[in-house]
């Protein structure tokens, strides 16, 4: 399931960052290095949760700094 | 029975800069600031303070009432996160220099950017309570967030600095509400505590700041829900021909937008481009050009929307507000083609464009005067040679301008 969330995270940060479209993200690099800005990483945890349907409140993931620890954080609240 | 805002104005101070300068003095990357949809700020000058700017933007209102409609004012609510002193209130200077009726309820709120909102409804609901029939409530919402180059601001400034600003909105409320009749009752409130952006010392914003994004996410959605409990059959796009959000900066709202309306529209992204640049964007004009004015803001941004917005026939607005900590609420008003003409005779455009463009050099200039104007500053004395330029903008047009600290009792002059 997490490889899934991975995906869709991808795919998510590539919509909201266009410029990342075919580079290679790494997972474990943080949001901010990969350019990603506070609303670009608000963004992301949005959409990635409205992809999964998932009714959690957006705080809860506040900490999550990569593609990685953001996989984890959402894989917790999904069954 | 009515109630809602009789007249409001804004006062944004005397000073601005283009915050394309801004940008490209601190290396801010062209193509995501350009998302912020920020403009101009206001910058507060020396002789600027929350005080001042409220006195001014209420004055006009108040010099267009009658003796009789001016001493029917009971209450003064300043709402702000610039207090100046732990426990006298601002308002006890506002009503001061307003020359007010003494039989009046002087006090202050406080919850960051929601402060305006929480003096506003309680203002509502005072006049819907009916227990002082035809009087009404001058609400005073101030913030000013004056830069300094201290040590230990933890704020991502990047965010930050381009959109902070300064200035007031003062409201009255009554049960005559040409400019915004509030829906009775259509209130959704969301709260919760966390700890996103704050001020735990005097003079500094400190926080999260991608913290604070997710929980307005939050907030914007929760409250909505809400509203649409109370409000049979209210519907996100159809029952407002406008939304007015607490606007930070525009970026944060275009998202807040986006996100509510995926959520409760299933709307396309080109469906939702058109509905933000249709029912959003007269709400920005303002506060694109004077920064985010904190418990100010979420009122600026509704009277934006009255006085750019297309009111041949009457519009409900949407107004969602936003305050850290947190407190959140989206209600609900009507406005017409008479609020608009109401709105317009303060000529707040006019206002806006008369302020002094600041350079980078004049405005980096203000920080080391910010540092002297410190929370708690026992003795001071305005030097006005130093703005001279900034000065002579105002001069003779009766305004109100902070000029000295004695003994920390603040003193006000017209000039």
């Amino acid at each position: 399931m997490k490889n899934q969330i991975i995906q869709i995270i991808k795919e998510n940060l590539v919509e909201i960052m266009p410029e990342l479209e075919g580079e290679e993200i790494s997972l474990d690099e943080t949001f901010l290095d990969l350019g990603a800005n506070s609303m670009d990483r608000g963004e992301l945890i949005a959409l990635t949760l409205e992809k999964l349907d998932l009714e959690v409140s957006r705080i809860e993931f506040v900490g999550a700094k990569t593609i990685n620890e953001l996989a984890e954080a959402v894989a917790k609240f999904h069954n | 029975m009515k109630a809602g805002i009789e007249a409001i104005n804004i006062y944004s101070g005397s000073a601005s800069l283009d915050v394309k300068d801004l940008a490209k003095a601190r290396n801010l990357d062209n193509n995501r600031f350009e998302n912020l949809m920020m403009k101009e700020k206001s910058v507060p000058m020396p002789f600027e303070d929350p005080v001042s700017n409220g006195i001014n933007a209420a004055k006009p209102i108040i010099d267009s009432l009658t003796e009789e409609e001016k001493n029917s004012i009971d209450m003064v609510i300043t709402c702000t996160e610039s207090g100046i002193d732990f426990g006298k209130s601002i308002s006890t200077y506002i009503h001061h220099y307003l020359g007010l009726n003494r039989n009046c309820r002087l006090f202050e709120l406080k919850n960051a950017c929601y402060s305006g909102t929480a003096g506003f409804q309680m203002a509502v609901n005072f006049v819907f309570s009916q227990a002082a029939p035809g009087r009404k409530v001058l609400v005073i919402c101030t913030d000013i967030a004056r830069m300094s180059m201290a040590e230990g601001a933890s704020m991502d400034l990047s965010f930050f600095e381009p959109s902070n600003g300064s200035g007031a909105v003062a409201i009255l409320v009554s049960d005559n509400p040409i400019v915004f009749e509030v829906d009775r009752g259509a209130n959704g409130y969301y709260g919760y505590e966390v700890m996103d952006t704050c001020r735990p010392i005097p003079d500094q914003e400190a926080g999260n700041a991608d913290l604070s994004l997710l929980s307005y996410l939050d907030c914007s959605e929760n409250s909505f829900k809400e509203y649409q409990k109370r409000v049979e059959g209210a519907d996100y796009q159809e029952t407002f021909q406008y939304l007015a959000f607490h606007t930070p900066f525009g970026g944060m709202v275009k998202g807040a937008h986006r996100t509510n309306m995926r959520k409760f529209k299933k709307a396309k992204p080109d469906q939702i481009v058109m509905d933000f640049e249709k029912r959003v964007m007269p709400s920005l004009n303002y506060c694109q050009r004077v920064g985010n004015i904190m418990g100010a803001t979420s009122q600026l941004a509704l009277m934006s929307t009255i006085a750019n917005g297309d009111f041949s026939t009457p519009k409900r607005i949407g107004v969602f507000s936003y305050g850290s900590g947190c407190s959140s609420e989206f209600y609900s008003g009507v406005a017409t083609k008479e609020s608009q003409e109401k709105i317009k005779q303060f000529k707040v455009q006019e206002h806006l464009n008369e302020r002094y463009k600041l350079t980078m050099k004049e405005y980096e200039d203000t920080f080391l005067i910010n540092n002297e104007l410190r929370f708690g500053t026992k003795n001071y004395k305005v030097d006005f040679s130093k703005n001279s330029n900034v000065f002579n903008t105002i001069k003779g047009k009766n305004r109100i301008v902070f000029s000295e600290i004695k003994e920390f009792h603040r003193i006000y002059e017209w000039v």
